[in-house]
């Protein structure tokens, strides 16, 4: 049959999906009805992914800079190239080579790519680009539980009485996780969203809580505090499984109601009659972003700790939910993409860990944790970059000062401008991968069509880069890659080839549908807190606190958009609307601002500014504003400068002034 | 049979000449390689036809020339990214062109009437074909008034028809811009307020009025006010199309597909036709 | 009228594929998914399959389809234009009636019509279509209100009946009577079309077992939605739940919504592809310079309602658009196929 298994490489969902393939073309796409997460649903990118894989915008031969251009090299030249270049800064400690991973490789490829950058480079400074949210959301599951991944699962959203969505466009984001919530809704699931903007999940929800931006973590506090006000805190199950919750309790006195409806702009009854929603419900879920526009360690911390004292975790039907927005971002953590972890989440100051990785890889790994690359403040001067889909290159100024970048990737991208070298590789359609979606499922997307003539897929490009620079690796294909990253990962046992052929794959640890409470070593504790409840505050400078987020069609920069049509129409139609990018505001405040949809507008803070339209939609509160970062100037002008603000996560809030231009 | 079958390949035409119409505004004149002198195949005015732009893409655009006595053209306004492909041309280069398409402007239907023409900025390209036709029959029809608004003079499209229908027998010219500015010294405001101004005939009166939405509205208002009947005002839609004779449904506006069916409506039919225009 | 054993009725596939590129229903061994696709070996067609869940619309209307190439010599100014015309020779082989006639709706739309649609004739003219009636429905099916089934009315070259140990072969053109001829079936008689009514009839006595997923009884839909009186919330309460995804219309056996594109494959040298598009997505619509008639979510769903349910559509199919399959209620993210939209509807209507 010419249609072939596989999974949609687009968002952290892990749809299943039959390629029409035809010869060396993908001439379609069907959705696989019986799929356990998608259930024959696919979503606008998901429906038009052939559009993407026909491309003519891949990279089909090496390339070498010669005299400042790019002219056509064989393999051999190019790795050749690569690993002499590298060699020139390869110590004991490689501080100057870098490693940025993308999380859209499969975990076989950044397996290898870890296993490079470690083994045969010495350099620790490995990692995906500067979004810190999905981190946030592992380390404090992690720490709190010892898994770091999604405590509940996507299977079991049926199985849920309560569902709350926090600060999540989700039907946007991950449509079909939406569509999931949408049926348990209709099923009778009493589904919660609170959000700064007026989704349409929260259309579709039964009640919703249009909050103040950068304030959720004091709504959480606040309904852990009504739990323990009105004791319908489940102790039975704090006692039982869980450590440091009077600790936490205590944190929680201070709280009052006028605080905190002055923080969150929200009806404290409101915020009491979700928490005793959440407290009498059977079984719980909470689904919130974990990427660009994730929550800071603090309010994962408290909706973790809310969930934990309703005894929502660890039960059918319940757990703390992190979705991420890249196809394979939770894997390329669990591969140990980042400066300071192994795979499964084993810290290079692990001792038995690394002891393990010296045995089977017969060397002697250097331990000093690395930097990633938006930390590494100009130290680095190699950097190799692995298929980004992202157009904007963030740390543009330190990328092109260095001595060497190579990129290897399947498509064009804007990385290849500033590259010494350029190795292609082929598509996620073109070779086996498994890729770990937000639930924590491994699933295998089988080899579906030839790659272009001559083009390696990325595990064998990489062993062949290893080769080259003296290492001794032995994979006869991407299994045996796999048969290795299970022997060095504890999370991924019983995983293999052979049991992800069936449809679906399966869930790390050992399939699970959720944290399991009762066999672990050790009991789950509260997760720590950090910081105050103080929220980013508007001025009378800074009157507007803008949100930072993604729209269906500004898709992570949306490089793989627009080599489509239509999708790239879909994002077209905004763009040619607001060709300088938009920023949402209320009627309200555009009336003040003597502005109508469509006016250019400067948005000024305190570190920066830059240029947009604006759009006007009553979907965003007054003194709200809402920009989607799909612009040029947009990311590299402005929000560079607010790098740290990013990084502190604050659900990404910035304090701004709008002016009429 | 001998007919070039042009409804879903596109036959190959050159451009001839190029003219600045007005800023972003070109007017493009063409021939038509394979047919006899390079003659455009039959048309009337209202029609429009799918032009492709090699290596760029395809767009629908509605059709100025008149289709007596005049060289073939098309005037286009760079919106996109097929259209500034097509800006980016020069004499001598190759386009293709599959049509025309669509129901065309009454003429036969209304001999003998008074014709009002009201166009807004652009609006005036596709108006143009059926003003140049009446003008050379205007011993057919009663009183011809012209109502031309633009932003600024700048903006007035067609100098030299328009210097033509300024002199032309019978015609009564009337152009407007939006706002005063140093040495114009013609009419001011809108155009739907310069209607109301001259003494236009209702009785035994056709309208065509062409534009922007808002324009639009705002002279329909002023029309059916004085007394013209729905069905006596005509206008042409635009929508966006991908193949032309009513198969991809991109134009589809309730029950009606303006490709196959319009793009030319009477008032009364828009509208009933039941969406936003 | 004919008769074939059950055993032989595969050597009519095969029969076929001797001049035909063979389509018909698979089960893919992986997914356990029927889908209506080219088989290569004749044995592959499951004639007791499921209702596939890929429609044959994709043979005559392919989801993704150069219909010309081009390449533009600028220094010389010589266009070099090839049209690509699909006219291999099909058999369409299984067909279950709702896909039957959802081909013939698009038969009336794309070469009923003031033009006819070059590209789908050639993919049309030289076809083959063998029908399979239903001897008992499937969960999601409704061809019973939508006059589409259990069993093929017209339209086919051959029908199969299952009447038990063999199948009754009824030609309903000359080339299929051919077929039949050539192949020295049996001739049914009298008492064979009996069995075939009775199990017709038998077939739809099970509809309120088996179909138990979806009704649609749109014929008092159809008038409203004709008239447009449906109050705007109903539209709104369906657009809320739409997520864009443009399934309803892909999996659909009479959409034939498309988008025109020239994806560059050397400089000035494209592709002219033709794709399956969607009345749900938000730039279906938009005009070059960004105007867009129909913006907000609800009009864009009417629209597709309107495609489906109006008798002025209607007009064009000579019936109504929906066939009653039940793929859109399948694929759709939100609860809004096209069952469920007529019951939200005539919920309204009886307020």
């Amino acid at each position: 049959m010419n249609y072939k298994s596989g999974i949609c490489t687009f968002c952290g969902t892990g749809c299943g999906h039959l390629l029409d393939v035809r010869g060396d073309k993908v001439c379609g796409v069907f959705p696989m009805q019986n799929h356990p997460v998608s259930k024959g649903r696919l979503c606008v990118r998901g429906w038009n992914v052939h559009e993407l894989l026909s491309t003519a915008d891949k990279i089909t031969t090496p390339l070498i800079r010669k005299n400042g251009k790019l002219v056509e090299a064989s393999y051999d030249e190019a790795v050749a190239c690569l690993v002499d270049n590298l060699a020139k800064y390869k110590k004991d400690n490689s501080e100057e080579i870098g490693f940025l991973a993308s999380s859209r490789s499969s975990n076989e490829d950044n397996f290898l790519l870890m296993k490079l950058a470690r083994s045969v480079f010495n350099s620790n400074n490995i990692s995906l680009d500067s979004d810190p949210g999905h981190r946030n959301s592992l380390d404090v599951l992690n720490r709190a539980t010892g898994m770091p991944g999604m405590l509940g699962s996507l299977e079991e959203i049926s199985k849920a009485d309560f569902l709350l969505v926090v600060g999540i466009d989700i039907t946007k984001q991950n449509p079909i996780i939406g569509s999931e919530l949408h049926f348990a809704a209709m099923k009778g699931a009493r589904l919660m969203t609170i959000d700064t903007r007026n989704t349409q999940i929260a259309k579709l929800s039964n009640g919703f809580l249009q909050i103040r931006p950068g304030s959720y973590k004091v709504a959480m506090a606040y309904m852990a505090k009504v739990l323990v006000d009105e004791n319908l805190c489940d102790v039975d199950f704090l006692k039982r499984y869980t450590e440091g919750f009077e600790q936490f309790s205590k944190t929680l006195a201070a709280l009052n109601d006028d605080e905190v409806a002055g923080k969150t702009g929200l009806d404290v009854e409101q915020l009491k009659n979700a928490a005793r929603d959440l407290a009498l419900s059977k079984s719980a879920m909470v689904f919130f972003s974990s990427g660009i526009s994730g929550f800071d360690s603090d309010t994962i911390g408290y909706i973790f700790n809310l969930y934990l004292m309703a005894g929502k975790i660890g039960r059918e039907g319940c757990g703390v939910n992190p979705v991420t927005g890249i196809n394979n971002l939770q894997g390329s953590y669990d591969m140990g993409i980042a400066p300071d972890l192994l795979t499964g989440f084993q810290s290079l100051s692990d001792k038995s860990a690394i002891d393990r990785f010296n045995k089977e890889w017969g060397v002697k790994l250097n331990t000093h944790p690395g930097k990633s690359i938006c930390e590494s403040s100009g130290k680095l001067k190699a950097l190799v970059v692995v298929d980004h889909d992202e157009t904007i290159v963030r740390n543009v100024n330190e990328i092109s000062k260095m001595d060497f970048v190579a990129y290897i990737g399947s498509y064009k991208n804007d990385f290849v401008n500033y590259a010494h070298v350029v190795l292609p590789v082929a598509t996620y359609a073109e070779t086996d991968g498994t890729f770990t979606n937000t639930e924590r499922r491994v699933q295998l997307a089988k080899k579906k069509l030839e790659p272009a003539k001559n083009v390696l897929p990325a595990w064998q490009l990489i062993a062949k880069i290893a080769e080259k620079a003296g290492a001794k690796w032995n994979y006869a294909s991407p299994a045996d890659v796999m048969a290795e990253i299970v022997k060095l990962t504890p999370n991924y046992a019983g995983i293999a080839y052979d049991k992800l052929q069936a449809m679906g794959g399966m869930k790390w640890p050992n399939g699970a549908a959720r944290l399991n409470i009762e066999s672990a070593p050790r009991k789950v504790s509260f997760a720590e807190i950090a910081g105050g409840l103080s929220v980013p505050l508007a001025s009378e400078e800074y009157p507007l606190l803008l949100m930072i987020g993604e729209a269906q069609h500004y898709w992570h920069q949306n490089n793989l958009m627009k080599k489509t049509s239509i999708p790239l129409r879909e994002y077209n139609a905004t763009l040619l609307l607001y060709p300088k990018g938009y920023v949402a505001i209320s009627p309200q405040d555009a009336k003040d601002l003597n502005v109508r949809d469509r006016f250019t507008v400067k948005i000024v803070s305190p570190y920066g500014s830059m240029e947009a339209m604006v759009q006007v939609t009553d979907k965003v509160k007054p003194k709200t504003a809402y920009v989607a970062y799909f612009v040029d100037d947009m990311v590299t002008k402005f929000f560079l400068e607010h790098k740290d603000v990013l990084k502190r996560g604050e659900d990404a809030t910035i304090p701004v002034r709008i002016v009429k231009v | 049979m001998s007919e070039i079958n042009n409804l879903t390949i596109p036959e190959i035409v050159t451009i001839d000449e190029i003219k600045d119409e007005i800023v972003e505004v070109k007017t493009f004149y063409l021939s038509f390689d394979a047919r006899k002198g390079g003659e455009a195949p039959k048309f009337t005015s209202g029609q429009f036809v799918m032009c492709t732009v090699f290596g760029a893409g395809e767009f629908a655009v509605s059709l100025p020339t008149c289709p007596e006595n005049d060289r073939f053209h098309l005037t286009v306004r760079r919106v996109g990214k097929v259209t500034n492909a097509l800006h980016e041309l020069k004499p001598g280069d190759k386009i293709g062109i599959r049509g025309p398409f669509g129901n065309g402007f009454p003429f036969d239907e209304i001999k003998g009437k008074n014709v009002i023409y009201v166009a807004g900025g652009i609006g005036l390209i596709p108006l143009r074909s059926s003003i140049m036709r009446v003008m050379q029959n205007k011993d057919k029809f009663g009183r011809v008034l012209l109502f031309l608004g633009a932003r600024t003079p700048q903006e007035l499209m067609y100098a030299d028809s328009i210097k033509e229908w300024k002199t032309a027998p019978g015609f009564e010219t009337n152009i407007t811009i939006d706002n005063p500015v140093p040495g114009w010294d013609g009419d001011v405001g809108f155009v739907h307020t310069l209607i109301k101004k001259k003494n236009i005939p209702i009785e035994n009166t056709v309208a065509f009025v062409c534009g922007p939405p808002m324009m639009f509205n705002a002279v329909i208002k002023e029309l059916t006010e004085l007394g013209i009947g729905e069905e006596n005002i005509i206008s042409t839609l635009e929508r966006h199309m991908k193949c032309g004779i009513g198969k991809c449904q991109h134009c589809a506006i309730g029950r009606t597909l303006v490709c196959t069916d319009g793009p030319v409506y009477t008032y009364r039919q828009i509208k009933t036709l039941g969406e936003q225009i | 009228m004919y008769l074939i054993k059950k055993s032989q009725v595969m050597d009519i596939a095969k029969e076929l594929q001797k001049e035909y590129e063979l389509y018909g229903p698979v089960i893919d061994k992986e997914t356990k998914q029927t889908m209506f696709v080219k088989a290569d070996d004749a044995a592959e067609i499951d004639l007791n399959a499921p209702i596939p869940a890929i429609p044959p619309k994709h043979v005559l209307f392919p989801n993704y389809e150069r219909i010309m190439s081009y390449k533009y010599d600028r220094q010389n100014k010589k266009v070099d234009i090839k049209p690509d015309f699909d006219e291999k020779p099909k058999a369409l082989f299984g067909l279950r009636s709702c896909d039957l006639t959802g081909v013939l709706c698009m038969d009336r739309f794309f070469l009923g019509q003031e033009f006819a649609d070059e590209v789908y004739k050639n993919h049309r003219k030289n076809m083959f279509i063998v029908s399979n009636t239903c001897i008992a429905p499937f969960k999601q099916c409704f061809c019973v209100c939508t006059d589409s089934g259990p069993a093929a009315q017209e339209g086919y070259d051959l029908n199969l009946t299952d009447l038990g140990d063999q199948y009754l072969v009824e030609a309903g053109s000359d080339k299929g009577k051919k077929l039949a001829e050539k192949m020295g079936l049996a001739k049914a008689d009298d008492s064979h079309k009996k069995a075939k009514e009775n199990a017709v009839d038998k077939s739809i006595s099970l509809f309120d077992s088996i179909a138990t997923d979806n009704k649609a009884w749109i014929s008092r839909v159809m008038n409203r939605v004709t008239t447009g009186l449906i109050d705007e919330k109903v539209w709104e309460y369906i657009g809320n739940q739409c997520i864009e995804c443009g399934a309803c219309s892909f999996v659909c056996p009479s959409c034939t919504c498309f988008n025109i594109t020239d994806p560059i494959t050397a400089p000035d040298e494209a592709d002219r592809m033709r794709t399956w598009d969607s009345c749900s997505y938000e730039g279906y619509s938009r005009m070059a310079g960004g105007h867009n008639p129909r913006k907000p979510v609800e009009d864009r769903r009417s629209k597709r309602f309107f495609c489906k349910l109006s008798y002025s559509q209607a007009k064009k199919y000579l019936r109504p658009g929906c066939v009653g399959c039940g793929r859109c209620q399948w694929v759709c993210p939100g609860d809004i196929g096209l069952p469920n939209v007529v019951t939200y509807i005539r919920r309204e209507i009886q307020k």
